[in-house]
């Protein structure tokens, strides 16, 4: 028998990571993470229900745009939504407090219900619901934690690698987009936020100040780069808590982000080594069982996926932050100021007469703003004004769609070409070939 | 040497944006001293304030014409009345902009808009309102309010002495009075609010996010302006999907044939707002001196303005001889001219103006950071 050395590095290099991975550490961490997380969820939910969103989001539409491969999901009836936000509730405080079955359960129940709710309405998507559908599925598949309240108790390392592993796909993501022309040397879009806050009291008068936007824009970029690495490093890891603690609590201030910079403050709380349990290696490498090969293959996917998914913009033609092609999905957060204004108009194919839709008719102003500058949800309520206006008798509708977009506060321009017929293209992961282009392309490193 | 890193890279990073900002500098025109206190108090002052008090009294005249005419009904008695119906109506039209704090939604209320200003109606409900108990607060916004009155008094294809004759019934004196007597305690009670408090909560909120000032002043602002578009001439032209022929009867103001007198003073009504201009033409802080202290708002401005300018054109091209419902009938081409420059226009208001001003327009969260 020969085996290669460099196999053989290899094969010892891998099994010292899997005795590292496996090595049993404090839960201290992991408690204090599941239960911040659980309180956070619950508070959330509490949030959205009081403050009658269930209705304004899920009830009072009459048209929901679908995600991708989601178009099956539908809102239920009030009731059934209600049910289903209490049962987010009890499930948040169940992972925030229980051990065994309760604990697993209650993860299963707050992944299904967040992440229902979340594909109802592509409209409401946020990237800080994708992290928390993320953080609830990993939730799933983690051991069962030991009682909150033991502080001697030990869980297996990987169970904080993999959280801290997702928080810092979450920062240095965001931080990457971060490095764009308009971002860095415009200081595009904060330029124009930052003004807008300018009363904001004892604070506000800093935002007038034209190097603030250039401040905050390079502050923000290599906040989301490094702070990761500062969490982790111990020497700076308190310095580097309270930056997490004063960034998010200005992001909070400035902007209409909800419960988003609690999450994040809780969430980083797990980098902190709390308790006093010893690690306890064992260097006996005993062969993994089948479910843990299969929990690794699980994790290993899924973080290839994270790794890779938000690269896919780099195959599309054009200018991302223009066609929205690829950004979904890849933590661009804040990242841009676009709006837009969409006419739709539906022809009658036999008699040729042509009308204008008036979107307050079938959308609330969330889902217009939206819709009027991202291809994909055009795409959709241009099928939909199809398909209703055939009922009340058109025959074939054709629809097109005048879009007049302006992007970090450029003129508006068009989005895509007003004399498609938009029924008759389909929504996929090809390219979009009605966009057209920006006409200066922007300068975006993109 | 561990504990300094952190603090000597923020040093970098603080020196380098220091550095960055200021190649930048010159590169700023924009000049962020714009105070949107002042451009609330002067919007509250000089515009909103006005427009109620103004509209208070012209509906006072009008109630007045209103008694006069029904308790002696006769064609000068008549006209006395339909000219100060007209008036009333043209200072609504510098009103309808404002509909939030007092005049916005509450309960089963709606905002003044429809409360008092809903077209078509329905001449049927106000016949049968006529015949039976006349209730102003129900559901029926289309059986009452300025265009109720002024079927009333103008009719429909009635010759003048019809209308007089119509009104030997005292159940049509009554609804006439009390339909007047309602728009009057609407409008009074808004101006009342806006004096008692509301005028300084208005300017006091002086920040961007929903709910404040600005925000939902800008709201009411484009839609008062998408109105025109969509319902004083989208409607009427059958421009809607599924209109299969032009509606004429659906114009605004059908029965005095004052449609397009109306058009006109409501965009004279939408400038003013722009500018900062009150009626009689005082200066102020207004959208257009605020967009000149944002980053592109320069740019806004010159296209806003020369859209406008088109639309003014347009507006200029329609006949005033003809009613607008007979043109849009017979010769709709400048009716038609003028709702696409209206819609050309419609981007500059609705989504480019919010985006440069950082306006909020919907409660819910946007992407964190």
């Amino acid at each position: 028998m020969t085996i290669y050395p460099a196999k053989l590095i290899a094969f010892t290099h891998i099994y010292s990571i899997i005795i590292t991975l496996k090595e049993r550490v404090p839960a201290t961490p992991f408690s204090v993470f599941r239960v911040v997380f659980g309180l956070f969820m619950a508070f959330g939910a509490v949030r959205f229900v009081w403050l009658g969103w269930i209705e304004d989001h899920y009830v009072a539409p009459v048209f929901h745009f679908k995600y991708w491969g989601f178009s099956w999901i539908e809102p239920l009836s009030v009731e059934g939504l209600y049910i289903v936000h209490f049962l987010m509730i009890g499930s948040a405080v169940g992972v925030m407090l229980g051990t065994n079955w309760i604990y697993r359960l209650s993860a299963v129940i707050l992944f299904l219900t967040f992440t229902y709710t979340e594909l109802i309405d592509l409209t409401y998507y946020l990237n800080h619901y994708y992290y928390v559908s993320i953080v609830c599925a990993l939730l799933c598949i983690v051991p069962s934690p030991p009682a909150v309240w033991d502080f001697n108790a030990v869980i297996p390392r990987w169970v904080l690698v993999i959280f801290k592993f997702q928080i810092a796909i979450v920062y240095l993501y965001a931080g990457l987009a971060k490095i764009n022309y308009d971002w860095l040397v415009l200081a595009l879009p904060l330029k124009i936020w930052l003004s807008a806050h300018d009363k904001i009291p004892i604070i506000g008068s800093i935002f007038t100040w034209s190097i603030t936007p250039y401040l905050f824009s390079w502050f923000g970029m290599l906040y989301d780069c490094l702070i990761v690495f500062f969490l982790r490093y111990k020497p700076t890891r308190l310095w580097a808590y309270i930056t997490v603690i004063v960034f998010h609590s200005l992001s909070g201030l400035l902007f209409q982000i909800g419960i988003f910079p609690l999450v994040m403050m809780g969430s980083t709380l797990i980098f902190f080594d709390f308790g006093k349990g010893k690690s306890i290696t064992s260097n006996a490498i005993k062969p993994l069982k089948i479910k843990e090969k299969l929990l690794a293959a699980v994790l290993v996917l899924h973080f290839c996926f994270q790794l890779l998914f938000p690269w896919r913009h780099l195959l599309y033609e054009g200018n991302m932050f223009w066609t929205e092609q690829g950004y979904r999905f890849g933590w661009r957060v804040m990242l841009m100021e676009k709006a837009g204004t969409a006419t739709f108009y539906v022809k009658d194919s036999l008699t040729g007469r042509e009308g204008i839709v008036d979107n307050r008719e079938f959308l609330n102003p969330h889902q217009e703003k939206q819709m009027a500058m991202q291809p994909d949800m055009i795409l959709q309520f241009a099928h939909f004004l199809g398909e209703y206006y055939e009922q009340k008798g058109m025959n074939s509708p054709q629809v097109r769609a005048e879009v007049y977009v302006t992007l970090n506060a450029r003129p508006s321009k068009l989005l895509i070409d007003p004399s498609v017929d938009l029924t008759k293209e389909t929504d996929s992961f090809a390219t979009k070939t009605w966009i057209l282009p920006h006409p200066k392309e922007l300068k975006n490193a993109y | 040497m561990n504990k300094l890193i952190y603090p000597s890279i923020m040093l970098l990073m603080a020196m380098m944006v220091i550095v960055i900002s200021s190649c930048e500098e010159n590169e700023t025109p924009e000049d962020n001293s714009f105070d949107r206190t002042i451009m609330l108090e002067n919007m509250a002052q000089n515009i909103i304030i006005p427009a109620y008090s103004d509209l208070k009294s012209k509906l006072a005249t009008l109630k007045i014409n209103a008694e006069n005419f029904t308790q002696n009904p006769n064609l000068n008695s008549l006209n006395t009345l339909q000219n100060s119906w007209e008036q009333a109506y043209i200072s609504w039209q510098f009103a309808n902009a404002f509909n939030f704090g007092p005049a916005g939604e509450q309960g089963l209320r709606r905002g003044l808009i429809e409360e008092v200003g809903t077209f078509p109606v329905s001449t049927e409900k106000i016949e049968s309102a006529i015949m039976g108990i006349p209730n102003f607060k129900d559901f029926n916004r289309d059986a009452r309010g300025f265009l109720a009155v002024e079927y009333l008094i103008f009719g429909l294809d009635d010759s003048s002495i019809e209308i007089v004759q119509g009104f030997s019934s005292e159940g049509r004196k009554d609804f006439l009075l009390n339909a007047i007597l309602d728009i009057e305690s609407r409008v009074t009670e808004v101006l009342t609010a806006w004096n008692d408090g509301y005028g300084s909560e208005f300017v006091r909120n002086n920040g961007t996010d929903v709910g404040s000032g600005t925000s939902m002043l800008y709201n009411e602002f484009v839609k008062s302006f998408e109105s025109i578009k969509n319902f004083k001439l989208g409607l009427p032209l059958g421009k809607r999907p599924g209109q299969i022929q032009a509606e004429p009867q659906l114009v605004e103001a059908y029965y005095s044939s004052k449609s397009l007198t109306m058009i006109e003073k409501n965009l004279n009504a939408i400038e003013n707002i722009w500018n900062g201009h009150s009626r009689e033409g005082q200066e102020g802080l207004g959208f257009r001196e605020y967009l000149e202290s944002v980053v592109g708002g320069q740019a806004l401005i010159t296209a806003t303005e020369s859209q406008m300018a088109e639309i003014k054109l347009a507006l200029a091209a329609i006949p005033k001889t003809t009613p607008l419902s007979e043109q849009i009938q017979n010769s709709p081409a400048p009716a038609e001219r003028l709702h696409t420059e209206l819609q050309k226009h419609t981007r500059f208001y609705k989504s480019d103006m919010s985006s440069l001003l950082g306006i909020s327009i919907t409660f819910s969260s946007g992407d964190g950071d």
